[in-house]
């Protein structure tokens, strides 16, 4: 006897019979299609058109509308994510550490029940004080929130240990940060190369902007790279966020950013910012990539500052006019000639970028990284303007990703060393220039002074 | 895969279908009477801390998913008065309007303090002793440490979803797309319609958990205009906002009925407070028992 299932005769009729019917169905929806046209062509040679929608309409054509919508309209129907509760981290087994991060120990792990390869992000859990991290939550809250987004790592779970004190994030593993990359690199990228670099984590940026998220921790070290050449944006440890304006919100703190990639007005002190900081450190990274080393290396706050100016030249009244109200700017000592255009390298960052990358950057890539490392936050360009800067257009071109060369991975063996300093930790206070300590800053001074003939600024002491 | 920003995570079949609560023995008809009041307290406490009504109702949301689900919390375990506290305290921490433990442990000693549920206007301004409700150091540390712990214990059973997309703004987008403005009466229409979506948070068939923001301002939107007696379109207008008829001819059922089961409710636990603790809920689930064999 043969299978239930097996095809019958009385199966071919059926298919036959449906097939034909659909036909049927299909020709006269183009039968209908086709008079509607020839009514809606016709209609405003017989009458004015309506402006509005006529709402109370005859019967008859009401009962015709209504049956059109029930076969064309499609109701828009979210994909909605559900929830259960973490597993447990036993799932996973550690294969070695890679690095210590602002908040967490990162590791590289395999699940065991899919032998997949991920990384291990154990929150530290300091702040008791404040229950469960501010920060860990505003990192596993913003990466659901932009999950999908092809330059950004993806966060897969959140898993739990026995106690409460043990939360890992479970995320995807790439082989690469971009800094110890570098560091182990011979030689730069290839202008083609800092092209594609540049306009991924540009696209990713661009993507956490759009959904009011300001990163405020851009560096190379939180930046990953896998072996395809894929680049994503990793550690939203600082990120948030931004509020809307509200008198009686709480205000953004002021200590963000890594030292090195720290936008001029949170060093002086803002206590207002917004996605514009992200855009100096894009820039810094855009120079970190094109010299293979960090492009503001500062000491302290003061030599940090110290160290901008000289790349991009003195704020002056014109530039930036805000400048002078921002809190530390009073104890800085600018020469005097600077706004009036004198001696000092005046606000010419295009002309000082120039001279640093002679052969490296073209005159577009020059023009755009002197406006992202624009010292006024207002005149630096949006994420999605770079984008679409004429320098991704021009020779070289952008080299694909799969075409990237690989490189041993420092992440998948070994632990690394870590020499670029860490983000600031929150609850240390705010930003100011007078808490940079015991650093001798005449000394710094002195020393200064000479090598840079008059171009630098001076701290007021006492 | 990226979910949209509009949408929120929704309960599942399984998560409907029972929960911790009813596994440990608790009937389901208390542990309704037990959610609404928590609810109720989220919404006290978040008025009392000053807090805006986005983070308020986030948090009624949180506190609604936490018992959900054979894998959710259970009322046997955990004091649904913890629970409203914790879920606040973590949401106004995300928000951009941070609230202290000092604060949220003062307001609900203060809300615990109120001698019934269903307590009356006036009886709430009356002069009270403020012994009643003062927090001493001791005390504020335990139940700092008691706030921190269920904090955890929320990200846990959550798994760390905690988004909550709200209706209020969509449906303030939708009164305009409808062009009622205009009308006289539209910010009338447009308070009903936002009282509507904040009964919804305490209804007893979790329509937060079940239907998608734009459905929840669209079937706000229908009843309002009803109430207010504003004309809308003659068309089946909810289908531009993503809603069939059945999905609206089932939320606003479901919006009708909170009236009536309030004020059940109430009449139910009248000068009785509805046990927020696990203690108080083992006493009334003893006292039901008892009754049970004395009638046998």
């Amino acid at each position: 006897m043969a299978s239930r299932w097996a095809n019958d005769e009385a199966d071919a009729a059926e298919a036959a019979r449906r097939k034909k019917e659909k036909e049927q169905k299909k020709r006269m929806k183009e039968l209908k299609q086709r008079q509607q046209e020839d009514a809606a062509q016709r209609e405003p040679a017989d009458r004015p058109p309506h402006k509005r929608r006529r709402l109370s309409s005859s019967p008859s054509e009401k009962k015709q509308s209504s049956q059109d919508s029930s076969s064309e309209r499609r109701l828009l129907r979210f994909d909605a994510p559900t929830w259960g509760p973490c597993r447990h981290v036993s799932n996973f087994e550690t294969l070695n550490h890679i690095e210590e991060g602002t908040y967490g120990w990162v590791s590289r792990a395999r699940e065991i029940g899919t032998g997949e390869v991920v990384a291990l992000k154990k929150v530290k859990m300091d702040y008791v004080h404040d229950g469960f991290p501010i920060t860990a939550l505003r990192e596993v809250a913003i990466l659901q929130k932009v999950r999908g987004h092809a330059n950004v790592v993806d966060l897969r779970e959140v898993v739990m240990g026995e106690g409460f004190d043990e939360v890992v994030l479970v995320m995807e593993f790439l082989e690469h940060d971009l800094k110890t990359l570098q560091e182990d690199m011979p030689e730069p990228f290839l202008a083609s190369e800092t092209k594609t670099l540049l306009r991924q984590l540009a696209s990713a940026v661009d993507f956490l902007h759009q959904n009011h998220i300001i990163h405020r921790d851009l560096k190379t070290s939180n930046i990953l790279l896998s072996n395809r050449g894929a680049l994503k944006l990793a550690d939203f440890g600082m990120a948030r966020l931004l509020p809307p304006p509200s008198p009686n919100a709480s205000p953004l703190t002021q200590l963000v950013v890594t030292l090195w990639y720290r936008a001029p007005e949170l060093l002086l002190g803002t206590p207002i910012y917004d996605t514009s900081i992200d855009i100096w450190s894009l820039g810094c990274i855009f120079g970190e990539l094109l010299q293979k080393d960090p492009l503001l290396p500062g000491k302290n706050e003061v030599d940090q500052l110290y160290k901008i100016f000289s790349l991009c030249g003195l704020p002056t009244e014109k530039t930036w006019p805000q400048f002078w109200r921002l809190p530390n700017a009073k104890s800085l000592r600018l020469p005097r000639d600077a706004g009036a255009g004198g001696t000092a390298p005046a606000a010419d960052t295009a002309a000082l970028l120039r001279r640093k990358f002679p052969n490296i950057l073209t005159a577009k890539g020059t023009d755009l990284l002197a406006s992202m490392l624009s010292l006024n936050p207002d005149h630096r360009p949006s994420a999605a303007e770079i984008l679409s800067h004429p320098y991704f257009a021009e020779n070289p071109k952008p080299k694909p990703p799969e075409l990237f060369p690989t490189f041993p991975s420092r992440a998948g063996q070994e632990r690394r060393r870590r020499k670029s300093p860490h983000a600031p930790v929150r609850g240390q206070g705010n930003a100011r220039l007078e808490g940079a300590g015991e650093v001798d800053f005449s000394g710094i001074f002195a020393g200064r002074e000479e090598e840079m003939k008059g171009a630098g600024f001076q701290l007021r002491m006492g | 895969m990226q979910f949209s920003p509009l949408a929120n995570p929704l309960a599942t079949v399984a998560q409907l279908e029972t929960s911790g609560s009813q596994l440990d023995g608790v009937p389901s008809d208390l542990e309704d009477s037990v959610r609404f009041a928590g609810a109720r307290l989220t919404q006290a406490a978040g008025i009392l801390l000053r807090l805006p009504q986005e983070v308020i109702a986030q948090a009624i949301v949180i506190f609604t998913r936490f018992w959900v689900g054979p894998e959710g919390g259970s009322l046997a375990e955990h004091d649904a008065e913890q629970v409203s506290a914790s879920s606040l305290y973590l949401v106004s921490k995300l928000s951009a309007f941070q609230r202290s433990a000092r604060s949220v442990v003062n307001v609900y000693a203060y809300l615990h303090s109120l001698p019934f549920t269903f307590i009356d206007l006036d009886q709430l301004h009356e002069k009270k002793d403020a012994q009643e409700y003062y927090v001493t150091e001791g005390t504020y540390q335990l139940r700092k440490k008691a706030l921190f712990d269920m904090e955890q214990r929320i990200l846990k059973i959550l798994g760390f979803r905690l988004q909550v997309a709200l209706p209020y703004t969509l449906c303030i987008t939708y009164l305009q797309a409808l062009d009622v403005f205009g009308h006289p009466r539209a910010s009338e229409l447009a308070k009903r319609a936002v009282a509507y979506l904040n009964t919804a948070l305490l209804s007893p068939q979790l329509l937060y958990l079940t239907h998608q923001p734009p459905s929840l301002a669209t079937a706000a939107i229908y009843l309002a205009a009803k109430d207010v007696g504003i004309k809308l379109p003659d068309v089946e207008w909810w289908e531009v906002f993503d809603t069939d008829r059945e999905e609206l001819g089932f939320l606003v059922v479901g919006l009708l009925s909170v009236g009536s089961f309030a004020a059940a409710e109430k009449e139910k636990w009248g000068d009785v407070k509805i046990p927020l603790t696990v203690d108080a809920l083992e006493a009334v689930i003893n006292a039901r028992d008892v009754d049970g064999t004395h009638e046998t």
